[in-house]
């Protein structure tokens, strides 16, 4: 019987929560800074969650493109494909890798960031003296951190995928001897805008709005303690993954998905 | 009180988490006044200061400011009714990321379209107000907690409102940081023609520098008057208050068992 209330008790939380982030979702989206104050404040913003995040985006892709290389030689040249390798890396990093990699290494640094960053504007009474200064907090902190993180994540996610190929190349031409021209061109014949790159461009901008949306939205509503943020943070960056990879399994299901 | 009420409260009850926090709360706030509002911890002293802002809405009754029913304001009166209201909070809640200058500029460069050059002014004025001009170009890590609180103080000034709102400004202060926050908050009071609400459990200074007293217990006001009509109040909670007895209508000990069965003593009564 204590198992059945709990469930319920743990279901009512679970759906209050959810109402509670759409309703601060509308408050957010609702609430959009005049351009005069609201620019500087999201050009701080790209700053702190994209241009700080370049730097473990552009190592990951490297890695991530270099062992794709690597892998895909060891079975392609079983088959005497090892000239597909370019088309196996692109297709890959635009399509899968380059969203969800760079998705999940965006909740780890910057959505932590930005949980710990709120709840301990909220700790602090920041947040509230905000409002009682007369300035929405939701507008004035919120909404630039969300847009940002929306605006950030598919630029990464471009920049992974690209550095991931040049990774791929340094490898697979450079290193294992796969002949340029093809690496180059099945590559060009076989990565198509539409179907390859914008797909992938529209699950990054997804995964950019569900990743800044919980981060925002945990640190907001965190208990203002220490042990409360610490726990805020921890489910920004668990949520936050497991988000990410189910919905690329919806989202690959639809746009991929005509078998 | 024969001054207006600025701020006015009636049969105000609100609960949070299962609990009664007011069960009734009537009180008047004059205009050009302080008040202090007391009360052991735990009494909602400053879930009251947020319900007279807005931040929190009561389940019943009437919370009216300068004439608004606070509770029925939708978000943009409300929020405009805020620039007309100041709050010290306990631990300043100073903005870390930008410099004392920047902090107290804040609420002008987001409620004013002054240049630069009169904004720059207007701060220097307020840090002087406080004695902090020479601490500008500080951060807040670099400030003490007395510090922290004048700069506060300076911020919730800028805008010259008519209220200002102190929670539990002496907390934690050593004497030179406490004379100084009392002559600052007599001293602002006294030249601004402010109305102070200052909410705080320390006995001596707040009946030192305040008008009106009213002291807050088990959800109800058990007291409300000058300083001198406290200090003769009959009520024996608001006189174990006052004089900080450590026993009384409020007991030294929680409800607990009888010691008896905690302790197993065998045919002992306590």
């Amino acid at each position: 019987m204590d198992y059945v209330a709990g469930f319920g008790r743990r279901s009512l939380e679970v759906v209050g929560s959810l109402g509670r982030a759409t309703q601060f979702l509308f408050g957010v989206l609702v609430g959009v800074p005049k351009p005069a104050t609201g620019f500087p404040l999201l050009i701080k913003q790209l700053y702190s969650v994209g241009v700080l995040s370049l730097a473990i985006v552009v190592v990951s892709g490297l890695f991530i493109g270099m062992v794709l290389a690597l892998q895909g030689y060891t079975i392609l040249s079983d088959y005497g494909s090892e000239a597909a390798i370019g088309q196996m890396i692109a297709l890959t990093l635009v399509r899968e890798l380059g969203p969800v990699v760079t998705a999940l290494l965006f909740a780890g640094r910057a959505g932590s960031a930005l949980t710990a960053e709120i709840g301990l504007m909220k700790a602090t009474e920041q947040l509230s003296s905000m409002e009682m200064m007369g300035v929405d907090p939701l507008r004035r902190v919120i909404a630039p951190r969300l847009w940002a993180g929306f605006i950030a994540m598919p630029i990464l996610a471009m920049i992974f995928s690209v550095v991931g190929i040049w990774g791929g190349m340094l490898v697979g031409v450079d290193w294992l001897g796969v002949f340029e021209g093809s690496f180059w061109g099945n590559m060009q014949s076989s990565v198509d805008f539409v179907d390859d790159v914008l797909n992938g461009v529209i699950k990054s901008v997804v995964f950019g709005f569900v990743c800044a949306w919980i981060a925002v939205y945990q640190g907001y509503d965190c208990v203002p303690t220490s042990a409360g943020i610490s726990s805020a943070t921890t489910k920004t960056v668990v949520y936050s993954s497991l988000a990410v990879l189910g919905l690329d399994f919806v989202l690959t299901a639809v746009m991929f998905g005509d078998f | 009180m024969e001054s207006s009420a600025y701020i006015s409260l009636k049969d105000v009850v609100f609960s949070r988490s299962g609990r009664r926090i007011f069960d009734g709360i009537t009180l008047d706030i004059p205009k050009g006044k302080i008040t202090a509002i007391m009360g052991p911890s735990g009494t909602g002293k400053t879930t009251l200061l947020r319900v007279i802002g807005g931040q929190l809405k009561p389940d019943s009754g009437q919370v009216s400011v300068a004439g608004h029913e606070v509770p029925k304001l939708k978000r943009k009166e409300l929020y405009r009714l805020r620039e007309k209201m100041g709050m010290l909070f306990q631990s300043g809640a100073l903005f870390t990321d930008i410099s004392v200058f920047e902090n107290v500029a804040f609420p002008l460069r987001v409620h004013t379209s002054l240049p630069e050059d009169m904004i720059r002014d207007i701060v220097l004025m307020k840090l002087e107000a406080v004695g902090l001009r020479g601490a500008r170009d500080l951060m807040p890590s670099e400030l003490s907690g007395g510090m922290t609180r004048r700069v506060a103080l300076a911020r919730s000034i800028a805008l010259d409102p008519e209220l200002i709102m102190y929670d539990e400004p002496f907390t934690g202060q050593d004497p030179i940081a406490m004379g100084v926050l009392v002559k600052l908050i007599r001293d602002l009071n006294s030249s601004m023609g402010l109305t102070s609400v200052l909410v705080s459990h320390d006995v001596p200074e707040s009946l030192s520098i305040c008008h009106y007293a009213c002291i807050i217990a088990d959800g109800k006001v058990i007291g409300t008057g000058t300083p001198d009509e406290l200090r003769n109040h009959p009520s024996e909670l608001v006189q174990q208050f006052l004089s900080g007895q450590p026993d009384g209508p409020v007991p030294f000990h929680y409800p607990a068992s009888n010691p008896v069965d905690d302790f197993g003593i065998k045919g002992a009564s306590i």
